[in-house]
């Protein structure tokens, strides 16, 4: 994910309708509703149909009459969209499942391109790599929390840790992993938008 | 929730835990919305959780241990084939040199340190008779003496003895200074410098031009008993 700025500019051609600028908006956003929306929707359809409503509705605010006015709240916005067509999807389906302490179960893309692939393969071996570097303690830790989805507080008395040590455990798993991980993902960015007339970040 | 709130509170990481509810919650995802640096974090938080884990339900793999096989040349010696017999061999010498040598040489230490007459064999006259060769019954690892006189003519600096085998091979060398070779020589031979068999025993005299001359020449026959 590339660092961006959403300056006035970038709202004027996402509200002219420029192809690259609503591409990048929509890869941009996208993940991040997902993040947002997998503990809450168990559903993958639910997912896209509350992903997809919410730049639908986005779209139209922007290139309304009055527009955004301020440029930098876009992501606010979006979030704020996003929250009521939430809403408006628990009501639909009369149910107030919220996955706040569930992890959902990774949502596998239909066909993921090759590139996708090469990284998937890749990311498995750098966390293999951060994986392997813990004690065994923290292996447990980690497999009882995200794999076998067990009780936090229980876990953690039953290694003798508290949760700041969970918390710190995954912040510095995640540093580590992070340091090579980004590397690969900007460069995976820089071939994708190598033949587009303009930079994927602005 | 500004930036430096979200990193103090370790947002991500409660949020990855699914630790943030109500106001915390919508608080942080606000933020997160506009805050690249945190969504490239959450993401990168969910990519490691996700693939961890795949990860954490392979057992870990224990590679078998690897025997290391030293390559030096000098690693045979380490081989019990090689160690056994090599100790066996140490014991029978150190038992041998114990048991068997140890104790001869004490007793030949102690018989040369005992006081002893002695009956030495007299060379004075051999040169004289060509035909008696003087007999002398050797004990083995024990010694003889000879008693002979040196021809002090000539006036040499000083003399050599010298005794040579029956088959001619030099045994042993020693200097006689003109002092000693005034009166009857006693030299103590041991038998182990002997040879069984007609030994010769050669006096020559070395003058003060360095050459050597010979003197006299006595011949003894020696037995030696084991």
């Amino acid at each position: 994910m590339n660092f961006v700025t959403f300056d006035a500019s970038y709202v004027s051609k996402l509200r002219a309708g420029d192809a690259p600028t609503e591409q990048h908006f929509i890869a941009y956003f996208s993940e991040l509703m997902l993040l947002k929306l997998r503990p809450r929707l168990r559903m993958p359809e639910q997912i896209e149909d509350v992903k997809q409503e919410t730049f639908s509705r986005t779209l139209s605010l922007i290139r309304s009459e009055g527009g955004l006015r301020h440029a930098e709240r876009l992501g606010p916005l979006v979030n704020s969209i996003c929250n009521n067509v939430l809403m408006e999807q628990y009501r639909v389906s009369n149910r107030a499942e919220t996955l706040e302490d569930e992890v959902a179960e990774r949502l596998v893309e239909a066909t993921p391109d090759a590139l996708s692939k090469v990284i998937s393969e890749d990311t498995r071996n750098l966390v293999r790599n951060v994986l392997a570097g813990m004690n065994e303690r923290d292996r447990s830790l980690l497999r009882a929390v995200f794999l076998e989805e067990r009780d936090k507080d229980e876990v953690c008395t039953e290694l003798g840790v508290d949760r700041d040590y969970l918390r710190v455990l995954l912040h510095r798993a995640k540093g580590s992993f992070r340091t090579v991980y980004s590397k690969r993902v900007n460069m995976k960015n820089t071939i994708e938008t190598a033949g587009g007339s303009r930079p994927a970040a602005l | 929730m500004t930036h430096e709130d979200a990193l103090q509170e370790m947002a991500v990481e409660r949020y990855l835990l699914g630790e943030l509810s109500g106001t915390s919650l919508e608080s942080f995802e606000e933020h997160l919305f506009e805050c690249s640096d945190c969504a490239a974090d959450l993401k990168t938080g969910m990519a490691f959780i996700d693939a961890a884990r795949i990860e954490l339900r392979t057992p870990v793999r224990v590679a078998k241990p690897q025997v290391e096989r030293s390559s030096r040349w000098t690693s045979w010696f380490a081989s019990p084939w090689v160690l056994g017999p090599a100790l066996a061999a140490c014991l029978l010498i150190l038992g041998f040199q114990t048991f068997v040598l140890q104790p001869r040489l004490k007793l030949e230490v102690a018989g040369a340190q005992a006081p002893a007459v002695l009956n030495p064999l007299v060379l004075a006259n051999a040169g004289a008779r060509g035909d008696s060769v003087p007999e002398v019954i050797a004990p083995e690892h024990g010694s003889i003496v000879i008693s002979l006189d040196v021809p002090t003519i000539g006036g040499f600096s000083s003399y050599r003895g010298s005794l040579y085998a029956p088959d001619g091979s030099l045994l042993w060398q020693t200097t006689i200074s003109p002092e000693q070779a005034r009166d009857a020589l006693l030299i103590r031979v041991p038998t182990d410098t002997t040879k069984d068999g007609l030994n010769t025993f050669l006096i020559q005299g070395l003058s003060s031009s360095g050459t050597l001359e010979d003197l006299a020449k006595y011949r003894f026959s020696v037995r030696i008993q084991k």
